[in-house]
């Protein structure tokens, strides 16, 4: 079984080699480029399973690029926190781009379909990387292609409002960059390393010496990384750009790439900074407040959106909040709530941009007060937006349900019964904007002047299937996966 | 004083800071599209400088080893990887460009103000 230690790198290595062939193939051999997409997704996803029972077996192991070790080499880290992130990143991709191959064609031109294989891959790929790597600057070079991979995605619908849409994230994003390698730059001032568990070894010497080095960088990762998900105050560029995005890119771009940026930050907290060091400054502090202002406020402007993917798209800024949340309260309850929330947020929010993409196709509407009856019609698509709604409040039966809960134990756990307060309140905003829609759409008739529904595709609707299939599935047997994440967590710090 | 001193003596990481917050600065206030594009690039720029004068030795050589010969270098790490800092830079700037133009056809203006305006009197 030595083979299983290239793992990591030939999953990135496909999807990369996959992200040059689609265009290719596109050109040359129309049919043959979307199916081999498909299958480098399903490889890739393979290869992340035969990962996890590698890891089962002999526990988690490092891989150096090239056979050079570190400090000079890069390191690709495979434990079992990582490889659940690569599960839920390449799980999830797979599955909205089964969604994506049919709704594209009524979304973009018939040209531009094999560059959007292409930048799907190069996303798959980056997020994969930023999920494996043990190394600082690898990790910025990765969140580049992601950068880059996501505004296109954006972009690439060529409306107006995608272009400004995706020049404001662009900007955003590179600002959040920029704050990033600078705190890497003072970061490998102090420590003379790059490489993660090196770093983490140097650094308690280096903070002795040099604090504010330290404390900069720990301030600008805060601003990168918040910027990069949409924690509150840095969130003003997420609603534009997921809402007028393609739909298959709103559910990838709300559903994975917010997540992978919380979770290189939850990396860099608990595997690189010292926990004496977290301890002796109150950043976790911050995250934790600035989180909850984000959940409550982006509840309430949720509320007032008329636009279903705005909304959905303000609902993703207060989402982000939980994980954040987690982050924040560093216990270890709370990160596994966390975790298991970043799971069904990207299942749930996947498919109810999917419910919605299916809504702006077949009947033609995207504000809300005009979902009046469309329940009779679209059914199944319907059902879904219920379904996610329900797990968004955290109805039981949901996986919404099971991350909110551990995410309060661990506030209890704490001692801060306060933040079981605000997952209340934000639970119950949640309530006021999603119910609404599922019961204007199931119980009034339809308005008048809706346009005759266009026939929606069957593998759209087998998506929503599977969607709806997942989030009961994790809401009611969420006890294998806890398991999972409890001993994935042991080696942190809280 | 010693603050001073110590500044005086660090000039190079000062002057990548004061250009790091003047590209960020601009980037975030100023309407213009290419000035927002040009001031990504001193931000990025000045933290290019700063790697690299973080890894410069004093009186240090190229680091190109000779045998037989004791002397020091400065560190190459640095500069390797400030080379694949400026190719990432290259190709935000040319992406950010592309989508200038593309805007720019539809408003016939590259300053945010006057698309907020010309998007304000269509509604």
């Amino acid at each position: 079984m030595t083979w299983t230690m290239h793992l990591p790198v030939l999953i990135i290595v496909v999807l990369l080699c996959s992200a040059f062939i689609s265009p290719l193939l596109f050109r040359w051999c129309r049919k043959a480029s979307a199916p081999a997409l498909l299958a480098a997704l399903l490889g890739a996803l393979a290869a992340a399973v035969a990962l996890l029972v590698r890891l089962y077996r002999s526990g988690s192991f490092s891989y150096y690029l090239g056979g050079w070790a570190p400090p000079f080499g890069i390191e690709l880290r495979a434990d079992f926190l990582r490889v659940y992130m690569l599960l839920v990143l390449l799980g999830t991709g797979l599955w909205i781009f089964l969604f994506a191959l049919r709704n594209l064609k009524y979304e973009l031109k018939k040209e531009v379909l094999g560059w959007y294989y292409a930048l799907y891959a190069l996303l798959m790929a980056s997020m994969a990387g930023m999920a494996l790597t043990g190394d600082l600057f690898n990790l910025f070079v990765f969140m580049e292609i992601c950068a880059i991979a996501s505004c296109a995605l954006i972009s690439i619908k060529e409306t107006r409002d995608c272009l400004e849409a995706s020049f404001k994230y662009l900007i955003l994003s590179a600002m959040g960059t920029g704050c990033y390698l600078l705190a890497v730059a003072l970061i490998y001032m102090v420590t003379g390393h790059l490489n993660f568990a090196m770093v983490q070894q140097a650094l308690p010497e280096a903070v002795a010496l040099y604090p504010n080095n330290v404390l900069v960088a720990m301030a600008l990762m805060v601003v990168a990384f918040g910027t990069k998900a949409a924690l509150f105050p840095l969130h003003v560029w997420l609603p534009d750009a997921h809402a007028s995005a393609p739909s298959p890119s709103s559910a990838i771009l709300s559903g994975l790439v917010i997540k992978i940026y919380a979770f290189a930050m939850l990396l860099l907290f608990y595997t690189v900074i010292p926990a004496s060091l977290l301890e002796s400054i109150p950043v976790t502090e911050i995250v934790l407040w600035l989180a909850t202002v984000g959940i409550i406020l982006a509840s309430i402007f949720a509320m007032v959106q008329e636009d279903v993917k705005k909304m959905l798209a303000y609902s993703s800024i207060a989402q982000i909040g939980y994980i954040f949340l987690g982050i924040g309260l560093s216990n270890r309850t709370a990160l596994v709530g966390a975790l298991y929330h970043l799971l069904n947020h990207s299942i749930m929010k996947a498919m109810l941009f999917m419910a919605a993409g299916v809504i702006i196709h077949a009947a033609g509407v995207r504000s809300l007060k005009k979902f009046h009856g469309l329940g009779r019609h679209l059914p199944l698509t319907l059902i879904a937006f219920t379904v996610g709604g329900a797990s968004m409040i955290g109805l039981p039966g949901t996986g919404g349900l099971i991350g909110k809960w551990l995410l309060a134990l661990g506030a209890l756990e704490t001692g801060r019964p306060f933040f079981v307060l605000v997952i209340l309140a934000s639970s119950l905003l949640n309530a006021f904007y999603y119910l609404p829609i599922s019961v204007n759409a199931f119980v009034h008739p339809l308005q008048d002047g809706q346009q005759a529904f266009k026939p929606v595709p069957r593998l759209m609707l087998f998506s929503l299937a599977v969607g709806i299939a997942a989030v009961i599935f994790f809401g009611i047997a969420s006890r294998p996966v806890v398991e999972f994440l409890e001993q994935a967590v042991q080696f942190l710090g809280p | 004083m010693e603050i001073l001193r110590n500044l005086a003596h660090n000039y190079y990481y000062l002057v990548a800071v004061i250009l790091f917050v003047i590209g960020m600065h601009t980037m975030l206030t100023n309407s213009n599209m290419i000035k927002k594009v040009i001031a990504m690039n001193i931000m990025d720029t000045s933290v290019f400088l700063l790697f690299v004068a973080a890894g410069y030795v004093a009186g240090g050589q190229a680091p190109i080893i000779r045998e037989g010969l004791e002397i020091s270098y400065i560190n190459p790490l640095p500069g390797a990887m400030m080379l694949t800092g400026i190719v990432v830079g290259v190709s935000v700037t040319a992406y950010a460009l592309s989508l200038i133009v593309k805007i720019y056809q539809y408003y016939g203006t590259v300053d945010t103000d006057e698309i907020a305006v010309i998007r304000g009197s269509e509604q």
